[in-house]
């Protein structure tokens, strides 16, 4: 058993069933594409008074998204069955994956916001976990906290989006919301509503300046990387990007943002590429410029664009997701992932090093690829698109820098005489070797076969962009002697720029500001300050004193007492006369009760006097108790039995209870520095304020509106003479439900705090 | 532990001594109390009552049970114990919603039976199976406060039985 534990490859084969689950679903996605015409919609209602549905809609936008989550996410699984053998808790990585995969389908497949907003919010939950799966690593959970605050407060920012955007159309179907299109744009809100929305997005996916966290989520097992890091989570704002692009992309605002930000962001992340030398962080700035490419083609006003995004969006997923995987083999060969200590592992690892070559042919655009097609057709885009010339030059810039990186992971790492740390490395397992195989042989059979290929990405691509009309022949246009020149321009410009790439990873190392300045050092600074003022607040108002809690209470019962009266008076009257009209508290007639009456407000007085007085705990108790009795003596009289009788059977466990408990808790610390005075002021000013609310309550019209109907409706509807109960198990039932649960709650929270309290005191004692 | 000279402290008669009197009355009058609780809760449809007051009496029960006997004994005379009866509860609660939506009403809906006992009609409904919930739950989750209080306390009396 030990034997095992301690050498990895022989490890049995286990968990290898995980990978079924998405290659069922990819198989069905494959039969459904062939056997039904897309779109695929349904709708199951879910909470039909609230509006709410499980609306489903597939197109080609979706299947593409579909193809990749399953078809990916089965050789990922595969993948990690042999990354993580030996791994004690790889059982738990994949549950966490598999749930994640369903949140991501759910996102892609929904048709209803909400629902989106839903699922959207599961992935960054599960991501979190995920890059978090290491956590007895800091680095691990500083980086998992990180990726989580970025991408819910981007959630946050996208529902607020989309309650926008449902007020606008008057609902939350996506499609319904596409088709009103530019009718959206005459209402005042939009422009709010948009910038939520990319803020949403932004964060998801990446984008200048909440870029920071994908390459620190880099602390992730490799195959969660490799998943979410490049072929499906941080696509999902490029998703909904794109989703909506068809009905906002007449507006300059949307445009202008994505050309911008994206353009922006490709370029950044490109820089930053070159500061690494580790090989997973620069496969990930390579991302996030990859995905600023994106942002930047959807911004883009032409239809063309539409289907340089689908082609793009899976040649990424298709090149990055192996190259990752190679990244993860090596640190599992040779123990490292810096670059500077690798050279010549194509003689140790033959398998690993051709899908490194192939992926990286896809990734630098290099002829006989699918990353060919993609590079082509964003040119022949951006071409038809007449764009400004700073941001050509941008592309060339991102995609010479891409073309840098691929020979980085390739030829560096694998070519070469051979140097690596550890003394002998070796080829990874057939279940490491075998998926970016795989995958990135897929992308070359899409150059060889484009028929395969053509039917998904033109769906999509008709779905980005409704007006693309019929689709052209993805492989049609590469003879055009203008993209060839670009592609030249690009490779010769990469060649260089892998040349060099020492000495401009020095120049970048040596510019030290570039740390202190920028979003990452905001983000630090803005989390040091939350916890320095949660601390200070928290020091405020929470001394640890029950008094203290007391005096605070009051404080803000005083406050919401006074600013209510107020309230009610000016809505009444405005002005200052009246404000103390206590001829509302004035009984015409002595009601028939008025001695029961007058029987509790003596008790109640009584013992809230006697409490004042007494200073031994038991006499307290009793005070304190004689207060609930006339209360419920109060509720007795009023028409309300079942409050007293409640009120009674409280009072009188809490007092037998406290009254076993107390002797046991010491005596009760003497209190020389508390502030009696102000205490004193504070309670007489609360009770004013108190008396001050009833006067204006009374004042305001009795509303008998629900009491009547409750007590009409009690036999007839529900069956039972007790209206209070009537209300409580039947009219509202579910009120009731969540009460019970909130009180079983409350117990699980209190036995530990309760455990502890006994500890304590059983070293005291 | 620091016993107090006050004449108002009784700890001395509940914690040190065995108070005779309550250990005599206490097992009828568990018995007693849990009975009433029930009645209560079950004519709390029509009449002052209800699984929320029922559930606060058969605490009363159990309260008094452990304040004289001890923990142990209080838990060996309750039905599961008090985290799994409060979580009983609140399952109970959730599932009396359901019969409803196999008839097409929404959750929580509550159905109505009468079954014939020959002499009279015995009405039975779904809201009593979630008033029962109400009553287990506050029962469960109000026990295992005092539990643990007590427990806190090292509040084990003299009198109790194992």
């Amino acid at each position: 058993m030990q034997a095992t534990d301690l050498k990895p490859h022989a490890a049995k084969a286990r968990y290898l069933s995980v990978a079924l689950p998405p290659l069922a679903g990819f198989l069905l996605l494959i039969w459904g594409l062939i056997h039904h015409p897309l779109p695929w919609q349904g709708s199951l209602d879910w909470a039909p008074s609230l509006g709410l549905t499980f609306a489903v809609y597939v197109d080609g936008l979706s299947a593409q998204f579909l193809a990749l989550i399953t078809g990916i996410g089965a050789l990922v699984f595969l993948y990690a069955t042999g990354y993580l053998a030996g791994e004690p808790r790889q059982g738990r990585l994949f549950l966490i994956l598999t749930v994640f995969m369903l949140a991501m389908i759910g996102v892609v497949i929904a048709d209803h916001l909400l629902l989106l907003f839903l699922f959207w919010e599961l992935t960054s939950l599960t991501s979190f976990l995920l890059v978090g799966f290491y956590h007895e690593n800091e680095q691990s959970r500083t980086s998992a906290r990180q990726a989580l605050l970025v991408t819910m407060s981007g959630g946050l920012a996208l529902l607020a989006a989309i309650l926008l955007l449902g007020e606008i159309s008057g609902g939350y179907s996506l499609q319904a919301l596409i088709a009103q299109g530019p009718t959206l744009a005459d209402d005042p809100r939009l422009p709010a509503a948009l910038i939520l929305l990319l803020v949403g997005c932004f964060t998801k996916s990446a984008q200048f300046p909440f870029h920071f966290w994908l390459p620190n989520a880099m602390t992730a097992p490799t195959p969660v990387s490799a998943y979410l890091h490049s072929a499906t989570m941080v696509k999902l704002g490029i998703y909904l990007l794109a989703r909506l692009d068809p009905a906002l992309n007449h507006l300059l605002l949307w445009e202008s943002a994505l050309m911008s930000i994206g353009t922006l962001t490709a370029v950044w992340g490109a820089v930053l590429a070159l500061r690494e030398r580790d090989l997973k962080r620069i496969l990930a700035w390579s991302t996030v410029s990859a995905l600023g490419t994106l942002t930047l083609l959807i911004g883009l006003p032409n239809p063309g664009a539409g289907l340089a995004v689908a082609a793009f969006l899976f040649a990424h997923a298709l090149y990055k997701a192996p190259l990752f995987m190679v990244a993860g083999n090596i640190d599992h060969a040779t123990g490292t992932r810096v670059i500077d200590h690798l050279m010549g592992l194509h003689r140790a690892m033959p398998w690993t090093a051709m899908a490194a070559i192939l992926a990286g042919l896809s990734m630098a655009g290099l002829p006989l690829s699918f990353g060919f097609v993609a590079k082509d057709l964003i040119s022949v885009a951006k071409a038809d698109a007449e764009v400004l010339t700073v941001v050509s030059y941008a592309t060339l810039f991102v995609n010479a820098i891409a073309a840098a990186v691929a020979g980085i992971a390739t030829l560096r790492v694998f070519g070469g005489p051979p140097r690596w740390p550890r003394g002998e490395a070796h080829e990874v397992s057939w279940r490491m070797a075998l998926p970016p195989l795989l995958i990135a042989l897929v992308a070359i059979e899409f150059e060889f076969l484009p028929g395969v290929a053509d039917p998904l990405l033109g769906a999509a691509a008709i779905a980005i962009a409704p007006s693309l009309g019929v689709i052209r022949d993805i492989d049609a246009s590469y003879p055009s002697g203008k993209v060839i020149t670009a592609t030249e321009i690009t490779l010769l410009v990469g060649l260089i720029l892998f040349l060099i790439w020492d000495w401009l990873h020095g120049l970048l190392q040596r510019i030290h500001w570039l740390d202190r300045i920028g979003p990452t050092a905001c983000y630090e600074l803005l989390l040091k300050q939350l916890t320095r003022v949660a601390a200070w607040q928290t020091g405020l108002l929470q001394r640890g004193r029950l008094a203290g809690y007391l005096s605070w209470t009051l404080t803000g019962l005083l406050a919401l007492a006074i600013g209510a009266s107020f309230a009610m008076h000016q809505a009444s009257e405005p002005g200052w006369g009246g404000l103390l009209d206590w001829s509302t508290l004035v009984f015409a007639d002595w009601p028939a009760q008025h001695w029961a009456w007058l029987t509790a407000a003596v008790l109640m007085i009584a013992g809230a006097a006697a409490s004042m007085v007494l200073r031994h705990r038991m006499a307290l108790l009793m005070a304190s108790g004689l207060v609930g009795y006339g209360s419920a003596v109060l509720f007795l009289f009023t028409g309300a039995p079942d409050l007293a009788f409640t009120q009674f059977a409280v009072e009188t466990a809490l007092v037998v209870v406290a009254a076993a408990l107390l002797p046991h808790y010491g005596a009760p610390p003497v209190l020389s520095n508390e502030p009696v005075l102000r205490n004193a002021l504070l309670a007489l000013a609360s009770g004013a304020g108190v008396l001050l609310l009833l006067v204006h309550l009374f004042a305001l019209p009795a509303d008998a509106q629900l009491a009547t109907w409750f007590g009409e409706a009690s036999l007839p509807l529900a069956h039972g003479r007790n209206v209070v109960n009537v209300i409580i198990v039947d009219f509202r039932a579910l009120d009731t439900l969540g009460e019970i649960t909130v009180v079983m709650f409350s117990l699980l929270a209190a036995l530990p705090l309760l455990g502890a309290l006994a500890r304590s005191v059983k070293r005291e004692g | 532990m620091k016993i107090s000279k006050n004449p108002f402290e009784l700890a001395p008669a509940i914690n040190n001594s065995r108070n005779l009197i309550l250990e005599q009355v206490m097992p009828l009058l568990y018995g007693v109390i849990l009975a009433a609780a029930v009645w209560i809760l079950w004519r709390g449809h029509h009449a002052p009552g209800g699984g929320f007051i029922g559930g606060l009496t058969a605490l009363a029960a159990t309260a008094a049970q452990a304040i004289v006997f001890g923990v142990p004994s209080a838990l060996r005379r309750m039905p599961l114990g008090p985290m799994p009866l409060a979580v009983t509860g609140v399952a109970l609660a959730l599932c009396s919603g359901l019969p409803a939506t196999w008839f097409g009403h929404p959750y929580l809906t509550h159905l109505w039976f009468d079954v014939p006992l020959g002499f009279t009609q015995l009405p039975l409904s779904t809201v009593l199976l979630f008033d029962i919930g109400v009553f287990c739950a506050v029962w469960g989750t109000l026990s295992g406060y005092i539990f643990a209080l007590l427990r806190g306390s090292d509040a084990t009396s003299p009198g109790e039985q194992s």
